[in-house]
């Protein structure tokens, strides 16, 4: 490999052959990142502030739970699955890194989920569960 | 890089990305000369020397993280059998033994899922610290999610023991078989967490989990924060919301 010239148009073409086969992680991650992660995680603050805001939320959640007789039942349980709807999302995009992650993960899990719900929604009002409740 | 010695059958380690942009000499000699283009990457597999466990698949997903995150998938709905069967039974007429609403402590579950909420916190916070480089303090944040985790369980225990008391077993109902199973499950799956935690903790005191393997800890997070995902709609549709 003394005479450079000569060596270079084969090193090109290997260079070439391999970009086109690199995986794609290559072409989405930037130094620093986990693989997987299309840009950083969130800092140690950031997770702090959204444990406080899990807290508060699930402190508000247990309130309204007792209110129960002095405002409509319906209300209650809207009320209480927003609240939990909000916290499910805030642990899935903050600290399971759905935000930062390649969005794939996040299909999936999405999928499973909205499937889990509506499945089962289906199941119980075929078997008028809510009537009973 | 140096030239790798190939076996028969043996696969071609997948070269770095900096020697390509830097050193084509080196990208030369790692590439043996009688490989055809089809073989400059193999069609499956790879050595995985980051421990990633992301080299050389062409979906440019991480395949631990891809793994967990379809059995996650797959576990939303097996939980999602068990509540909503617990959502058909809960006020079925006629059961024998104590309802929801008579023996549910709520301050006590409010609780536990407090600490189970802190328990997420600190496996990010552990997370973050394996990957800045920190190993005491990921230690000492991942013993404390698994301590947190235990205190759970422990909450657990102790409530099923006190619904025992108060007349509610497994047999006792339909709403008590669906509550034990659902729940139990939950403790079931936090119980194998703090074990997977443990391992991690026992791994990093011997220096057998480098900063370059933090995507190890990565997807034991998930797999703990989904419990805690699950614990968040189970502690709102099976104690809060009112009968």
């Amino acid at each position: 490999m003394s005479d450079t010239t000569d060596v270079e148009p084969k090193s090109e073409s290997v260079i070439e052959r391999l970009e086109d086969h690199l995986p794609a992680r290559d072409q989405h991650s930037a130094p620093g990142l986990l693989p997987g992660e299309v840009s950083k995680h969130p800092t140690p603050v950031q997770y702090v502030t959204i444990a406080v805001v899990l807290v508060v939320i699930t402190a508000i959640e247990v309130a309204v739970s007792y209110t129960e007789g002095t405002i409509p039942n319906g209300l209650i349980v809207v009320l209480l699955l927003g609240m939990a709807g909000v916290k499910f999302f805030l642990v899935a995009s903050w600290y399971m890194h759905l935000r930062t992650d390649q969005p794939m993960f996040r299909r999936f899990f999405i999928i499973g989920s909205v499937a889990a719900v509506l499945l089962y929604f289906i199941v119980l009002l075929s078997l008028h569960a809510f009537l009973e409740i | 890089m140096a030239t790798t010695e190939q076996l028969p059958g043996d696969q071609v380690p997948e070269p770095a990305a900096d020697a390509i942009e830097t050193d084509e000499t080196d990208a030369d000699q790692s590439m043996p000369a009688e490989l055809s283009p089809g073989e400059l990457v193999p069609p499956h597999g790879g050595h995985d020397e980051g421990g990633h466990g992301a080299a050389d698949q062409h979906t440019g997903l991480v395949n631990p993280k891809l793994g967990m995150w379809l059995f996650l998938s797959s576990d939303c709905l097996f939980f999602g059998a068990f509540i909503a069967t617990f959502l058909l039974y809960r006020d079925r007429a006629g059961q024998s033994g104590p309802t929801p609403g008579e023996i549910f402590d709520i301050p006590f579950t409010s609780a536990t899922s407090f600490i189970l909420l802190m328990s997420s916190l600190t496996m990010v916070l552990a997370l973050a610290a394996i990957q800045r480089g920190d190993h005491r303090r990921f230690r000492v944040w991942i013993l404390a999610t698994a301590l947190f985790g235990a205190t759970f369980i422990a909450g657990q225990i102790f409530e099923f023991t006190e619904f025992t008391r108060e007349g509610l077993f497994i047999d006792t109902s339909v709403f008590g078989s669906s509550f034990y199973v659902l729940t139990g499950l939950h403790g079931a799956h936090v119980s194998v967490g703090i074990l997977w935690l443990m391992s991690l903790w026992g791994l990093s005191t011997q220096n057998r989990l480098p900063t370059a393997h933090a995507e190890r800890v990565e997807v034991a997070g998930l797999y703990w924060h989904f419990v805690d995902v699950v614990w968040i709609v189970i502690f709102t549709v099976i104690y809060l919301i009112p009968n």
